[in-house]
């Protein structure tokens, strides 16, 4: 199976070299998408021996988890591992990803934190509650709703025609694998959190929470 | 008290409708969204001057109050302009993120013809 990691990036300036670093030894190509970085995310990136693609202007995760997942898939990926660009993942966990695509013949791999993995409590009750609403509204549970180190095949990202250009695509994600019955099953991951200003706010939250509503209203 | 609304109210519309020109000065909005906002602000100044004609309109349609009837009148003329600002910015947002992500691509073509000439 050919794989491919995407990572989209913003403003990472301090972290991503860490992150290429760490995953420089597990023999995968990689194509990071710097969405519009204002410092000097993109010229550390070109250090590194990956494909780089440049937003010229920020316009969210979601935008550019796309544009990295179709030049993976034109390039021949079969299946794409998804990655943050802030150090909270860790490359050695990218061996079970590939495990559960290949051994368990899933269609998307969630990765799940937990409390005892550090995550703040704030967040991880904000999670669970998006967790239980999800299960409600299209009758699927996934205990990370967020988390953004998933994996999942050409097939499946073909299939699920993403429109989120936020942080709103993950929670797209999981409503479109359970509208589409697609296989999935979810891995516990380690997570290490830098920076508590970073990734999804309180306003971004809400933001999610109000497509959601309106993906179960407008099917 | 009342006069002291009046004059916040006409006031505030003096500012909107300088608002306005500046944006249409600008090339901002054309003459013809220029002489709209300039005929709703002063609708507005009008209304707040001499609210007591209101009062007849607001009796015709079984309204108590003449201030209700300013009110509903209020969500009935912005609601129309929200709705309409919300689409449009959702399909600017679209064609913004076609474009950028177009360019993204197109730059990942380029690389390698770079490469070789190097």
């Amino acid at each position: 199976m050919n794989i491919f990691i995407v990572i989209p990036v913003f403003n990472e300036s301090k972290k991503i070299e860490g992150v290429l670093t760490d995953l420089k030894g597990l023999g995968l190509p990689i194509i990071v998408v710097d969405d519009g970085s204002k410092d000097s995310t993109l010229e550390k990136v070109k250090k590194f021996q990956v494909t780089v693609l440049r937003h010229r202007i920020n316009l969210g995760k979601g935008a550019a988890l796309k544009t990295g997942c179709e030049v993976a898939i034109s390039m021949g990926a079969d299946a794409i591992i998804m990655m943050d660009s802030d150090g909270q993942h860790k490359g050695e966990d990218l061996p079970k990803f590939i495990n559960a695509l290949e051994t368990k013949k899933v269609d998307i791999v969630f990765g799940s934190r937990n409390l005892s993995m550090g995550v703040p409590l704030v967040r991880f009750l904000g999670n669970k509650f998006a967790s239980v609403l999800i299960v409600l509204f299209f009758k699927i549970y996934v205990s990370d709703l967020i988390c953004g180190y998933r994996a999942l095949t050409k097939k499946a990202y073909m299939q699920m025609n993403l429109k989120s250009s936020g942080y709103g695509i993950e929670t797209e994600m999981v409503v479109k694998v359970a509208k589409l019955k697609l296989r999935y099953c979810e891995i516990p991951i380690e997570t290490i959190y830098y920076d508590r200003f970073k990734g999804v706010t309180i306003m971004d939250a809400f933001g999610v929470l109000f497509n959601v509503v309106k993906w179960r209203i407008f099917k | 008290m009342i006069l002291g609304l009046q004059i916040i109210a006409v006031i505030f519309a003096l500012i909107m409708i300088y608002f306005a020109y500046l944006h249409y000065r600008r090339g901002e909005i054309n003459g013809l969204e220029m002489f709209f906002w300039l005929l709703a602000w002063t609708g507005a100044v009008f209304i707040a001057l001499f609210p007591e004609i209101f009062r007849v309109f607001s009796a015709t349609i079984a309204i108590s109050r003449a201030f209700d009837l300013a009110m509903i009148g209020g969500f009935v003329l912005v609601i129309p302009i929200v709705y309409s600002a919300y689409i449009r910015t959702k399909r600017l947002e679209k064609k913004l993120e076609e474009l950028i992500r177009k360019d993204a691509l197109k730059g990942l073509n380029e690389a390698p013809k770079k490469n070789k000439s190097s």
